[in-house]
């Protein structure tokens, strides 16, 4: 944005570059890898590796209760996340409990769910190895509600069965019957509801999925509180590569590689301008 | 009636925060019981008061057109009450309700597109933030920079390819020096919850109540 | 591949959305406030539709078998709605009440142990259980960055002296933390950018306007 005025150094000028130049510069650099893909390698990291470990070390027949929390809004950012994690556990015996604590994500768990992981190509079966609740506008409240009496919150599933005539949920109304609680949300604060909710008062062990923004905000809790972490499509892209499950975590990887250039130069830009100004007087 | 507007509140918002922390501290089955009862007594309460968004988003639609009652903002007041018309009359009509796919289409082609690309232009405000303000000027703002602009190249597969070093300084930013932050962050703001959750069950603290 | 009407419609609405919710990237514009004020009225009837369904299978259909005691939570939910009346308002106190009470005493209960003893417990045992030279460092450096970030939260004193410097450290380590949260929402936000661009490069163009699939 120019003013008008007596000439301005290049240092001021540096610092004061029209903002859509970036934008533009972006959406070119992002745009290229899509049409274009480079096919990097991903490395894996630490939290992700607890995560998996987490799971994989379940004994065969244990029981997870998934709360699922993701909004279709966050999709691009938690696809990779849920479908690679769905996917390695319906490859153990694991029973999965999946229970909906945001509107959409019951939509969320129709269409990838039952569309692209399809746990009865894995064998499963609903009702015996995997079961879905409804949603329920649970909150910190709710989970404690479910921790403690699982009929009071959710009487049916999703199609109306009691959860009585449910033959996975037969034995199982609490905390008692859950072996590992995994949170998949999309609000920073939530980790602190599975901390209280259940790891303080249960000893449950405890996973999460997140965004990328909220990693950094749950690696105080980790490895003691929560076994592991994902945060953002990158770890979900690491979740693929170690379970040897591909999906749509590799292309979104993949797009990023360019599109963060064009920030990288303007922070460039501005340190440049910033120390001109400081250093370099009227230049 | 002072009793009935003041008092009786309090005592209630009391004995169910001492209920619940009953339930926790002592080994009695009735309490636990109880916590079971009353939290999911809050998820019927919850759901119940769910018009109250759209009350407040009329209110809310009413008064921006009042300030300013030109025939854009005519559009703009009309147009939530439309989309919310919209979904509402299809998510009901159509066999399956939510889950017909007539209400998908409206999700995805909408709901979706719109909540998705409103975080995806918040790249672009938060890039164009941080070249004003992520400058080398003091050495907390150095942190900022090198915390930020690390751990960002790390989760980009590109830059570890030329500087493989990212990978676990990346790392290291994420476990460490994040943590030791994060931790006294979290300390101290569970400590101030903690506080100000004491002084609202002693009924000290009732602005949330009085809101 | 064949697509249909509805899929290419879809597209071009989606693409519409898309591109006007964008288009504030330029300056604010109508288009822009449209898709805005578009997703206000969607969300909250999304929202709408699912709580009412809620409150029939959790509320009403168990009352109606005989769960009696329901009532109580229906009818504290009713309540909420006299916050709207000015004269009636108060009433509204008492399922805030119920919320808030049981709210904060769930909360209590678990912040103690969870975010404050476990927490210390943590940051303790990453120095004196480290089995390595470099995990012991890590450890310590952790314990630095714990303690120094309390002291920053110390506005009771002044900032001079031990506690000043000691403030100062811990600053440092909470832009350090700042500058990862800020590395995560960028990222995500590119995320989110690349998945509309996909959208529009994929489904759209590709799609609907070209028909490739």
């Amino acid at each position: 944005m120019q003013g008008k005025g007596p000439p301005r150094s290049l240092w001021e000028r540096l610092g004061e570059i029209d903002y859509r130049w970036l934008y533009a510069l972006s959406l070119v650099l992002m745009v290229i890898p899509i049409l274009r893909p480079f096919g990097l390698p991903t490395v894996v990291s630490e939290p992700t590796k607890g995560y998996y470990k987490a799971i994989v070390d379940l004994p065969p027949g244990s029981v997870v209760a998934v709360s699922f929390g993701s909004s279709l809004a966050l999709l691009d950012e938690q696809e990779a996340q849920f479908i690679a994690t769905w996917k390695v556990y319906f490859q153990h015996d694991l029973k999965v409990i999946f229970y909906c604590t945001y509107a959409d994500s019951m939509i969320i768990l129709n269409e990838e769910l039952d569309k692209i992981v399809k746990p009865e190509s894995y064998g499963k079966a609903y009702g015996v190895d995997y079961v879905r609740l409804p949603y329920a506008p649970l909150g910190e409240s709710g989970e404690a509600a479910f921790a403690t009496n699982i009929r009071g919150v959710y009487p049916t599933d999703i199609y109306g069965t009691p959860l009585d005539e449910i033959p996975m949920m037969k034995d199982i109304n609490d905390h008692r019957g859950i072996d590992l609680i995994h949170f998949q949300y999309t609000s920073c604060t939530d980790v602190e509801f599975v901390i209280r909710q259940w790891v303080v008062p249960y000893g449950k062990k405890a996973i999460i999925t997140t965004l990328g923004c909220c990693g950094p905000m749950a690696a105080p809790y980790y490895p003691t509180q929560i076994k592991g972490f994902l945060s953002g499509s990158g770890m979900g892209t690491e979740l693929e590569v170690l379970s040897g499950n591909p999906g749509p975590g590799a292309v979104m990887s993949d797009a990023k590689n360019l599109g963060i250039l064009g920030l990288l130069l303007f922070l460039l830009l501005g340190n440049i301008s910033y120390i001109g100004k400081k250093f370099g007087g009227k230049g | 009636m002072s009793f009935a507007r003041r008092e009786l509140p309090t005592i209630i918002l009391t004995a169910c925060g001492v209920l619940m922390l009953l339930a926790f501290f002592t080994p009695f089955e009735a309490f636990t019981t109880i916590k079971g009862t009353l939290t999911s007594w809050t998820i019927v309460v919850a759901a119940t008061s769910t018009w109250l968004g759209f009350a407040y988003m009329s209110y809310a639609q009413y008064r921006m057109y009042q300030r300013n009652p030109t025939r854009i903002q005519l559009i703009y007041f009309i147009t939530p009450f439309a989309f919310f018309s919209l979904f509402l009359i299809v998510g009901i009509s159509f066999p399956g309700n939510v889950s017909s796919p007539q209400y998908l289409w409206l999700l995805s082609s909408i709901y979706q597109q719109v909540g998705a690309t409103i975080y995806a232009v918040m790249f672009f405000t938060l890039a164009s933030s941080a070249y004003r303000t992520f400058t080398v000027a003091s050495i907390e703002s150095i942190a900022l920079l090198l915390g930020g602009v690390i751990y960002t190249l790390r989760q980009i597969p590109l830059f570890p390819v030329f500087a493989p070093w990212l990978v676990p300084v990346g790392e290291w930013i994420l476990l460490v020096p994040n943590v030791g932050g994060g931790r006294g962050a979290v300390i101290c703001a569970a400590m101030a919850a903690l506080v100000v959750g004491i002084r609202t069950l002693w009924g000290k603290e009732m602005t949330m109540v009085e809101a | 591949m064949k697509v249909n009407f509805w899929e290419i419609l879809g597209a071009w609405v989606g693409a519409f959305f898309v591109i006007s919710v964008m288009t504030m990237l330029w300056k604010d514009n109508p288009y822009f406030r449209f898709g805005q004020q578009a997703i206000i009225g969607a969300t909250i009837a999304h929202m709408v539709l699912f709580n009412m369904k809620n409150v029939i299978n959790m509320a009403l259909i168990p009352i109606s078998k005989g769960q009696l005691l329901l009532i109580i939570p229906f009818i504290l939910g009713l309540m909420t709605y006299t916050r709207l009346l000015k004269d009636y308002a108060w009433i509204a106190k008492y399922p805030t009440s119920v919320l808030v009470g049981v709210g904060v005493g769930v909360m209590i209960a678990g912040t103690l142990r969870g975010q404050i003893i476990d927490q210390v417990k943590a940051t303790v045992m990453d120095v004196f259980a480290a089995t390595t030279a470099t995990d012991t460092i890590n450890g310590v450096i952790i314990a630095v960055g714990t303690v120094t970030a309390i002291t920053f939260w110390i506005f009771t004193r002044e900032h001079t002296g031990a506690l000043g410097m000691s403030a100062k450290i811990g600053r440092v380590f909470l832009m350090i933390s700042l500058g990862a949260n800020w590395a995560g929402e960028e990222v995500w936000y590119l995320t989110q950018m690349i998945g509309r661009l996909i959208f529009l490069i994929e489904v759209f163009i590709k799609g609907a306007l070209l028909g490739i699939a």
